[in-house]
């Protein structure tokens, strides 16, 4: 049913919207690409099988996610992008944080191997259904959207409401006046590699909580959707991010709908492209003025 | 008040192989206003930057308050007292005036609430009321520029560094600045300056200083530098 396959699109963008608002925090603040974030989300599911492991809950594995993930995306910071702070290290600085996302895989195939790991999810998630306007959804699904829609509610609160949110913004527009008004800029790249990182780990806890399973080759395809996502919502626009994720993710559930398969993720390339050439700033850039960009 | 509000020795600044200062020495009591003159290229602007920190030094020493400044991030210079106004107003233009003043509190809340200072900033700049809720990149350059001075009505700097008040504004707004300007120094505010404006600012200042490539070849009294037709035409080109 169309319908379903509908939700089962804003499952899907709602994850992608995750990671692309963790490329998009970052590029709107230092204009620069975090390729470790591609990462980042694949060691999502990794962290939950490893916290669970331990002994944790699940909900207490996720908020594990959220702070390890972050507190990695401060590591980053440090090792590929704090000494690059010049604007044509922009490549350096790419080039470097996609070494340590690479990094990343191969320790996690060291630890679980190169095979996709179960990821323990409740049984009940995955069997019972909600009935909702007519269509039975999967409590998973529910789960996934509530839990997304959550941290996009966090990271709206704090981006417009809080200091720390205000200086990101500033940061964002200007390093130079909001040093000038006393705004420690080191403090603020942090603070946005910590939330973009989170927030990328927990698109990946997401991922493998639907799937069941965690892979370490997931990352690299994912991650460039996401920068693609990024790409069509406009580079640095949150609210962007978000909308195109969705218009994305429920692109490719049609197109599986309609029976072309793969090619669904061909149309998310071609979106991009077509995007790109008729509004460079991104396909909702004009609409919403420039004050939702980080 | 042994300690001058401001005193620079043997400042040396390059950009690569270029030299910016070469050895600027000057100073500013508590309360006083300096102005620092000169043609474009000559080091003004680089001065002042070097001054808030934000440009290295290779030589020479700043002390602020009696204390030196080498070492300290900039973002705290502002905490201790030091507000730059850059050229270009420096306001953040995706944030609302509300949000810009808001900055402007949390980097040093002189007053007892930030309403408090709101309502100083409003009885100066009932402008800033009307637009409170707006983008300030909205706002008009003298709008801007309004925003840019409330800043220092709403943190009380000790040093006020100020770029070129006047760039691109209306005849009008250029004398409202001066006029806001005047009453910081009435206030005891030390002021440093730069400006192409050079008559207004002899006016407005105690003393100034001619920047030349980046050396200071003159210095005095604003009313006796107003009165030298040969220092203004020689080194500043006014007539």
């Amino acid at each position: 049913m169309i319908a379903e396959q509908i939700v089962n699109g804003v499952v899907l963008g709602s994850m992608y919207a995750l990671v692309a608002l963790g490329y998009t925090l970052v590029f709107g603040v230092l204009d620069k690409l975090n390729f470790a974030l591609s990462e980042l989300f694949m060691l999502g599911g990794f962290v939950v099988i490893a916290s669970v492991g331990l002994g944790a809950p699940l909900w207490l594995a996720g908020v594990l996610v959220l702070l390890v993930c972050g507190s990695l995306g401060l590591v980053v910071e440090f090792v590929s992008f704090r000494k690059f702070t010049s604007p044509d290290a922009q490549v350096t600085a790419a080039l470097s944080s996609l070494a340590v996302g690479l990094i990343m895989i191969d320790l996690v195939q060291k630890t679980w191997g190169g095979e996709p790991v179960s990821v323990p999810v409740p049984i009940e998630w995955r069997r019972a259904n909600v009935a909702f306007f007519g269509m039975q959804i999967q409590v998973m699904k529910i789960v996934i959207l509530v839990v997304t829609l959550a941290l996009m509610a966090v990271l709206h609160w704090l981006i417009t409401r809080t200091a720390m949110g205000r200086n990101i913004r500033a940061v964002a527009e200007s390093p130079t006046f909001a040093t000038l008004l006393g705004v420690d800029v080191k403090r603020v790249n942090q603070q946005t590699f910590f939330i973009a990182s989170a927030l990328a780990g927990a698109g990946g806890l997401m991922f493998s909580l639907r799937n069941g399973v965690a892979s370490s080759d997931i990352g690299f395809t994912f991650g460039l959707k996401a920068l693609a996502i990024m790409a069509i919502g406009g580079m640095g626009d949150l609210r962007g991010a978000v909308l195109s994720g969705v218009l994305v993710g429920v692109i490719e559930s049609l197109a599986i709908q309609f029976g072309f398969g793969k090619l669904g993720e061909v149309i998310v390339w071609a979106l991009m492209i077509l995007v790109l050439l008729a509004r460079p700033g991104g396909l909702f850039g004009g609409a919403h003025g420039t004050e939702q960009r980080a | 008040m042994s300690d001058p509000q401001l005193a620079v020795s043997d400042l040396h600044v390059a950009y690569g192989p270029i030299k910016a200062l070469r050895g600027v020495s000057l100073h500013a009591d508590a309360g006083e206003t300096i102005a620092v003159l000169g043609a474009n290229g000559s080091g003004k602007t680089t001065l002042l930057r070097a001054i808030s920190n934000m440009l290295a030094r290779q030589q020479g020493r700043v002390r602020v308050n009696g204390a030196d400044t080498a070492g300290v991030p900039a973002h705290k210079l502002v905490r201790d007292g030091l507000l730059h106004v850059p050229e270009g107003r420096g306001t953040i233009g995706r944030l609302t005036v509300r949000e810009n003043l808001r900055l402007a509190y949390d980097l040093r809340p002189t007053d007892q609430s930030f309403e408090a200072a709101l309502e100083r900033v409003f009885a100066r700049f009932p402008r800033m009321g009307e637009r409170i809720s707006q983008c300030a990149g909205h706002l008009s350059g003298g709008e801007q520029q309004m925003l840019s001075l409330a800043r220092a009505i709403v943190n009380r700097p000790r040093l006020l560094l100020v770029d070129e008040p006047s760039l691109g504004l209306s005849p009008a707004m250029v004398d409202e600045a001066f006029a806001v300007l005047r009453e910081f120094q009435a206030s005891g505010m030390t002021i440093l300056i730069v400006e192409q404006n050079v008559r207004k600012t002899l006016r407005f200042a105690n003393r100034a200083y001619i920047l030349r490539q980046g050396l200071l070849v003159a210095s005095g009294s604003g009313a006796h530098l107003l009165h030298d037709p040969g220092i203004l035409s020689h080194y500043l080109g006014a007539s």
